[in-house]
């Protein structure tokens, strides 16, 4: 299966707020990420959509519904639809979470956290095998924000992740915002997470605003908080440059306003370097 | 079952049913936590429905919208990968609860029919030059056995409102649609017109014979039907102008033998 390439642009999530200023004409972004299965359609506006977008810009699909740590296995039919679009968009890579979202009978459509044990690694090592044979090229799993964890956990999520990269060949997509808040939820140190994850296997950062709390919550619907700034500078320090891009999925301001946010990421992204090459 | 599976099982079923005893081993933080999955479960799900049905919950209100969604939501758990088919079955569920206002779930099968449209596979249909090309040399054994194959975006509803006025009216936020009867059931048709789902309202013969064509009947047998309601004549005119109709729609896909 072929290795991915490290891509050190920087881009925005394609939502429908800006198809509009996405179909006009090119925007300053890099690259633009989607919801896999906003486009896992049979025909229409959509796939036209996002075919116009790909004509002019790098594409990412980012998906939601995978289910990797399914204890019922991936869903063939799904993966079908998701082969058939990545074949036809042709992305810089397909992503997805690590999480789980359904069981045999409901789907939750939501990232269900899992619990971290030597049970479910092996299910969630099978499952990414699968989908990475059934795609046909390895994927990224994004590390999730959690507001629970469970009782028979064995190890930390840093782990699980790490091994599940050293087992599947798979890459991460690490979501900085999502150490933060789980760091927060679950009270561990969030240079302990970065020291512990193999960051040669990063391809992509998502950024994120959250709503503070006794428990944060994941929210996406604010400004990037600077404590997930201050934790970007360290990872990039750490990491070099690789694909950065800002989420925001409610209140989702008006399409300048989040091409500033993602220059406030050139911004930090360029002065860690700078100073972790002058250090 | 499998520790994982059993795990996933409890966690779901807490996560459906605020009343579900917390999983083996859960303390007062899980459901802190299981409290905010819960939220994230339902608001994303209602939101969906609203989405979807826009013009439903004007007319319906937006606090009785919101019982129904929630209604809905714990009757039909969504089973499917795609948020797209959370919103299936919601016209039977305003059904059974806005039994005095029926128009309720005759407007959300339509928005339902609209949003299936939207996505619906790709089909390039059939234009006038190319249907008298088909059918250029059939004998009237031939026009009898004719069949047609509609795109897959049409749908085919019944109302016994003026949706076309009910639809500009809520889409304008104006939610009195009392005075919008029909004085006779009427047949809605739905497609895409290239990019956009449209519709428009018939009269109830033109719906019966869209759903014969759709369940395999060849012209004949529409064109039986149509001169035992009109007479001969009349049916030859009106079959002759629903084909037209339907062609310049952009309805037929391809036709048959």
């Amino acid at each position: 299966m072929n290795d991915i390439e490290t891509y050190s642009g920087f881009g925005l999530g394609l939502r429908k707020d800006h198809y509009a200023d996405f179909l006009e004409g090119p925007v300053p972004v890099d690259f633009v990420e989607v919801i896999s299965e906003n486009f896992m359609v049979d025909g229409g506006k959509p796939l036209r959509v996002l075919e116009q977008v790909r004509s002019r810009h790098d594409v990412v699909l980012h998906g939601v519904s995978l289910s990797i740590g399914s204890a019922y296995g991936v869903d063939e039919a799904y993966l079908a639809r998701l082969r058939a679009l990545a074949d036809r968009i042709e992305p810089l890579w397909v992503s997805d979470h690590l999480c789980w979202t359904r069981t045999s009978a409901h789907n939750s459509h939501d990232l269900l956290p899992l619990p971290l044990t030597t049970e479910a690694l092996n299910v969630v090592c099978e499952n990414v095998e699968r989908a990475q044979e059934a795609l046909g090229r390895p994927m990224l799993f994004e590390n999730p924000s959690s507001y629970l964890s469970f009782p028979e956990d064995e190890m930390r999520e840093w782990e699980f992740l790490s091994e599940m990269v050293r087992r599947t060949g798979c890459y991460l997509l690490l979501d900085v915002n999502n150490i933060y808040v789980s760091a927060h939820n679950h009270d561990f140190s969030m240079r302990d997470y970065i020291g512990g994850l193999p960051l040669e296997s990063v391809r992509q950062i998502h950024l994120a605003g959250h709503e503070p709390g006794t428990i944060i919550v994941d929210t996406h619907d604010r400004a990037v908080a600077d404590g997930v700034w201050a934790l970007y500078a360290a990872v990039i320090a750490k990491l070099g440059p690789v694909a950065t891009m800002i989420e925001r999925d409610a209140n989702i301001p008006a399409l300048p306003e989040l091409l500033r946010e993602l220059g406030r990421a050139r911004s930090v992204g360029q002065a860690s370097l700078s100073q972790a090459n002058a250090a | 079952m499998s520790g994982l599976a059993r795990r996933q099982q409890e966690f779901l079923a807490a996560l459906l049913d605020e009343e579900a005893p917390l999983p083996a081993g859960w303390q007062v933080r899980h459901a802190r936590g299981l409290a905010i999955y819960r939220n994230n479960y339902r608001g994303g799900l209602i939101d969906t429905l609203r989405d979807t049905y826009p013009r439903t919950e004007v007319l319906a209100g937006e606090a009785a919208f919101a019982r129904a969604a929630a209604h809905h939501c714990i009757t039909h758990p969504p089973s499917s990968w795609t948020l797209d088919q959370v919103g299936a079955g919601f016209s039977a569920t305003c059904a059974e609860l806005f039994r005095d206002d029926p128009d309720v779930a005759e407007l959300a099968a339509l928005e339902w029919a609209m949003q299936e449209a939207f996505v619906a596979r790709d089909a390039v249909p059939l234009d006038a030059p190319a249907f008298a090309a088909a059918t250029a040399h059939w004998d009237e054994a031939g026009w009898d056995g004719l069949k047609l194959v509609f795109v897959a975006s049409m749908h085919l509803l019944r109302t016994s409102r003026d949706l076309p006025r009910m639809w500009h009216k809520l889409g304008n936020g104006e939610s009195d649609c009392e005075a919008d009867c029909l004085t006779e059931p009427h047949s809605v048709i739905v497609w895409r017109e290239s990019e956009r789902p449209v519709f428009v309202l018939r009269p109830p013969w033109e719906g019966e014979a869209l759903a014969a064509f759709r369940e395999g009947a060849g012209f004949g047998r529409v064109c039986g039907a149509l001169a035992a309601k009109f007479g001969e004549e009349r049916a030859v005119t009106e079959a002759g102008a629903m084909l037209a109709r339907w062609i310049g729609d952009g309805l037929v896909e391809r036709v048959d033998q």
